[in-house]
């Protein structure tokens, strides 16, 4: 429905996980949140290139990895094909 | 009235407690001996607290509610919230007179910092306080940032609310010796397609501005351009606040190494304590 929706499942399922510790590892809870069949099923399934074409804030998307067990090697191929190739631009400190 | 005895920033990368080692041991030696040095300072000087300026990381504070600037106001603060950041979980002591005191003189200065209970103080703070003083005993102010989610102040307006910390802190008469720290940077790319680059020729270029005291160059830079230098790095601001409270001082670089094994180019730049006429208005 709306990306805060996203980012606040995603967000209180990060609480929840610190809160559980080392005790049993909660699933992701979808219900309560106002969000679309394709939104569900990115956060559950997960699939974080949709997570992050949808527009999700970097910080969520790397404590969201983090808590999956991903290795910055596993993601990053992840974000590069959702973003598909994207012009740098040129800025002030560039030297070459 | 205080003085600001002490000044520095240093990158908080979260590696640097929780696994040291995974970095190639020179550098490692390198950036943690610059922390020694910050350590020796702060003995040398009698520190009594210390204000500490860092990025929020949905720590405190999410989006429902997310302030530009915001000060710890208890007498302590929990911290750290990360289990595996291999900090002791322990209550930091604070000032919370200094604290408000800060908060008071910075809304007289036409700044609008949020007033915060029950804050948090994550790596941010951590990585760096926990070098500095591995008792955790030294009082620290936590003044949280945001550096991360647009809209974003822009350089300069970190460079005035600085300039206006720095009055603060020096117009406080319940301490004599204060100590200025910013954390976080310099470059780092996190949640991002290029997560674990680093720009080492925006590092370079911005410490040499440090270095010469002269930030025309970065306060020119729209917050757009600087987001070119990894969606971290914006995080600098903490160091352009710093500068500014120092009054333009040129910083003494110490260390700078691009530690690609903790996604971070790993800075410290530490300076001279007040000189004379140093406050601004």
């Amino acid at each position: 429905m709306t990306l805060y929706m996203v980012q606040r499942c995603l967000f209180d399922h990060l609480r929840r996980l610190e809160a559980a510790g080392d005790g049993p590892r909660p699933e992701i809870v979808t219900e309560g949140y106002a969000l679309t069949d394709e939104e569900k099923r990115a956060v559950t399934e997960p699939d974080i290139g949709a997570i992050y074409a949808m527009g999700a804030h970097p910080v969520i998307i790397n404590g969201f990895c983090r808590a999956l067990g991903y290795k910055r090697a596993d993601y990053r191929p992840l974000l590069e094909q959702a973003s598909g190739d994207t012009a740098r631009r040129r800025t002030p400190w560039q030297k070459s | 009235m205080a003085e600001i005895v002490m000044a520095y920033s240093a990158s908080h990368a979260p590696m640097m407690t929780a696994d040291p080692g995974s970095a190639p041991r020179e550098k490692a030696d390198n950036f943690f001996s610059a922390l020694e040095k910050v350590r020796d300072k702060a003995k040398e000087t009698g520190v009594q607290a210390i204000v500490m300026m860092t990025g929020e990381h949905f720590t405190n504070f999410f989006l429902d509610g997310l302030p530009q600037v915001a000060i710890g106001l208890d007498e302590e603060h929990l911290g750290p919230p990360e289990v595996w950041l291999q900090v002791p979980k322990k209550m930091v002591p604070s000032d919370a007179g200094l604290a408000a005191h800060i908060t008071a003189s910075l809304i007289e200065q036409g700044q609008q910092p949020a007033l915060s209970h029950g804050m948090k103080v994550d790596h941010g703070f951590m990585t760096v306080y926990y070098w500095l003083d591995p008792t955790m005993e030294l009082p620290m102010v936590p003044v949280v940032l945001n550096c991360t989610t647009p809209p974003l102040m822009t350089t300069k307006q970190f460079w005035d609310f600085g300039v206006a910390i720095g009055n603060a802190i020096r117009s406080y008469d319940g301490l004599e010796r204060v100590g200025l720290v910013a954390g976080g940077g310099l470059s780092h790319f996190v949640g991002e397609p290029r997560v674990g680059d680093i720009d080492e020729e925006f590092d370079r270029w911005f410490l040499d501005q440090l270095g010469r005291g002269d930030l025309s160059e970065i306060l020119s830079v729209p917050n757009d351009v600087l987001a070119e230098a990894g969606n971290g790095t914006g995080e600098v601001r903490a160091w352009v606040a710093l500068a500014a409270a120092m009054g333009s001082a040129p910083g003494h670089v110490l260390a700078y190494e691009a530690v690609y094994e903790w996604i971070n180019g790993m800075g410290v730049v530490l300076y001279d304590g007040d000189q004379p006429a140093a406050s601004q208005t």
